[in-house]
């Protein structure tokens, strides 16, 4: 790292920095796409079909279809780029930004590995070093703001099936923010603090001390609440295909398209990181006290991409809810639920345990 | 007379809801991993170019005009399945067989012209029923698509050639000359 830091004319830190945000970046986005087609090709094993095969490289190399994505863009980006004429034009380009980035955001402060020290610095494998200040309140804020994204662009695009997805998904989110956090709060409690790495380190290495474990009311609280900020089913409703049209993204074609569903995908692999990180250790890896990084590193995307893929799985097994019953599943189940959580938690420390 | 509709009484463990998808993601989970480790020739999708599924007995497809062992056409041009096609797609030109005449003992006609427009061809498989001699068949070739309308008037020798390659059988584009007699007439 001091080498190439060397070589670039800058510090080690700013190197390091820079590395670590081309590999998270880099990765969740690569994941994101590659996961187009887990979906895909997933969905198609669960209902006994065989899914995208295809796609080949120049013609001849078809490993299962791998390339599907690739050609997905490549078509996706010769693609007319229309606008409606009564569009916003301004928040129209603006939308799938505003959807994608916060989507990639929320993962900067999740620790992908056990930090270590090297040649006399430390380096911690998270974009953004413990002790920030923010800790994971940081991605539930980010979260917040994936709202937008929708919302914008169904706004702008002055289309009035859209603007009833952008609403309905706007709805569900704000819903379910509030039985999610406070069941994150139950963590940070017993964690005592908000920290992620201090929440990683308070699960320790033993699977049956992890948070799932000792809070599985908060784990299917919050694991729902993902469902509904990710805005996937059973709880798509920015999208209806029977009810309205296609919901937030009608108007949008092309790339701009394109950046709309990688934004749904980015989100699933920051939910899934959260996940992994509030109730299931993190980068720990069972049984192990004191694990190497490239294995802390691989366990912890094994646990990322096992939520990513029961986010598929979960899709493919279950109906969609009705609007009402999703608004009565926010509120009337999911916020006690997580209030029952936190208070018999809070309970619990004030008997000491 | 109503019928009285019994509503199914959930117990507490499906009515927390978490437990039914548990058992659903369980069913899905199963037929995930039987369609992931059965082999493609075994799954339910024929994936067509490089598959091709084996039509039933008694499938009508594409026609084949019948031939002798020394290639001699079948048909006798008695203008039946024509009559017989609902769809008008058959039409016949029949022609003097040869010099030799009936008392030694052969058919007399056969088509000059045999053809068969595929674009108005509904494969109802009257033209089989109808055939007194069993020289047109339906058999089980479906691809029958062509860039352009000319390629799907099948004349004669399209006709008794379109099963010669999955018969085995070689190309003939020409009548040969009758030696034998192939079959006598009940006189």
């Amino acid at each position: 790292m001091d080498k190439l830091a060397s070589l670039l004319h800058t510090s080690p830190a700013t190197a390091w920095m820079v590395a670590k945000l081309v590999i998270v970046f880099g990765g969740v986005f690569s994941l994101a796409a590659l996961w187009t087609w887990v979906e895909r090709r997933g969905a198609a094993m669960i209902q006994d079909r065989i899914g995208p095969n295809r796609a080949a490289l120049f013609g001849k190399i078809k490993i299962i279809g791998l390339a599907q994505p690739l050609a997905d863009g490549i078509k996706f980006f010769f693609k007319e780029d229309l606008v409606p004429h009564d569009a916003n034009k301004a928040l129209f380009w603006l939308a799938p930004f505003l959807a994608l980035v916060p989507a990639l955001m929320g993962f900067a402060v999740i620790p992908f590995g056990r930090s270590f020290v090297s040649g006399g610095h430390e380096y911690h494998l998270a974009l953004l070093d413990p002790g920030n200040g923010m800790g994971l309140l940081y991605p539930l804020a980010i979260g917040g703001m994936a709202v937008y994204g929708v919302l914008v662009a169904a706004w702008s695009s002055n289309n009035k099936w859209s603007i009833l997805g952008g609403m309905r998904s706007s709805a569900t989110m704000v819903s379910y923010e509030i039985g999610m956090s406070l069941a994150v709060v139950t963590i940070f409690m017993t964690a005592g603090g908000y920290d992620p790495s201090e929440v990683i380190k308070a699960q320790g290495h033993l699977p049956w001390a992890w948070n799932v474990v000792r809070q599985p009311l908060g784990f299917i609280v919050f694991f729902t609440c993902m469902f509904a900020e990710t805005n996937r089913l059973p709880f798509d409703f920015a999208e209806g295909e029977s009810e309205i049209v296609a919901g937030f993204n009608v108007e949008y074609g092309s790339m701009k398209f394109s950046l709309l569903a990688l934004s749904e995908y980015c989100h699933l692999m920051t939910a899934s990181a959260l996940i992994a990180t509030l109730y299931f250790g993190g980068w720990q890896v069972p049984f192990v006290q004191n694990p190497s990084v490239l294995l802390s590193v691989a366990s912890f995307l094994v646990k990322m991409l096992f939520f990513a893929w029961v986010f598929v799985w979960i899709r493919w097994t279950l109906p969609r809810f009705r609007y009402d019953q999703l608004m009565h599943l926010g509120w009337k189940a999911m916020l006690p639920m997580s209030m029952v959580n936190l208070v018999f938690h809070a309970w619990r420390m004030s008997q000491g345990h | 007379m109503g019928v009285v509709v019994k509503k199914v009484e959930l117990s507490w463990l499906d009515r927390t809801y978490v437990w039914p998808v548990m058992k659903g993601m369980g069913i899905t989970l199963r037929h995930f991993f039987r369609q992931l480790f059965t082999p493609t020739a075994k799954r339910y999708t024929i994936q067509y170019p490089d598959m091709k599924k084996e039509m039933p007995e008694g499938y009508r497809g594409l026609h084949e005009l019948k031939r002798f062992e020394d290639g001699a056409i079948k048909c006798v041009a008695c203008f039946m399945c024509q009559e017989a096609c609902p769809a008008r797609c058959i039409s016949i030109e029949a022609e003097e067989f040869s010099e030799l005449n009936i008392t030694q003992g052969f058919e007399e006609k056969r088509p000059a012209k045999f053809s068969i427009d595929m674009l108005r061809c509904i494969y109802c498989g009257m033209c089989e029923e109808a055939c007194p001699k069993d020289a047109i068949w339906l058999r089980k070739d479906y691809e029958v698509a062509a860039y352009d309308r000319l390629a799907m008037q099948y004349g004669k020798w399209d006709l008794m050639n379109t099963y010669a390659k999955a018969d085995g059988k070689e190309n003939i584009s020409g009548d040969p000359t009758p030696s034998v007699p192939r079959r006598t007439i009940a006189m």
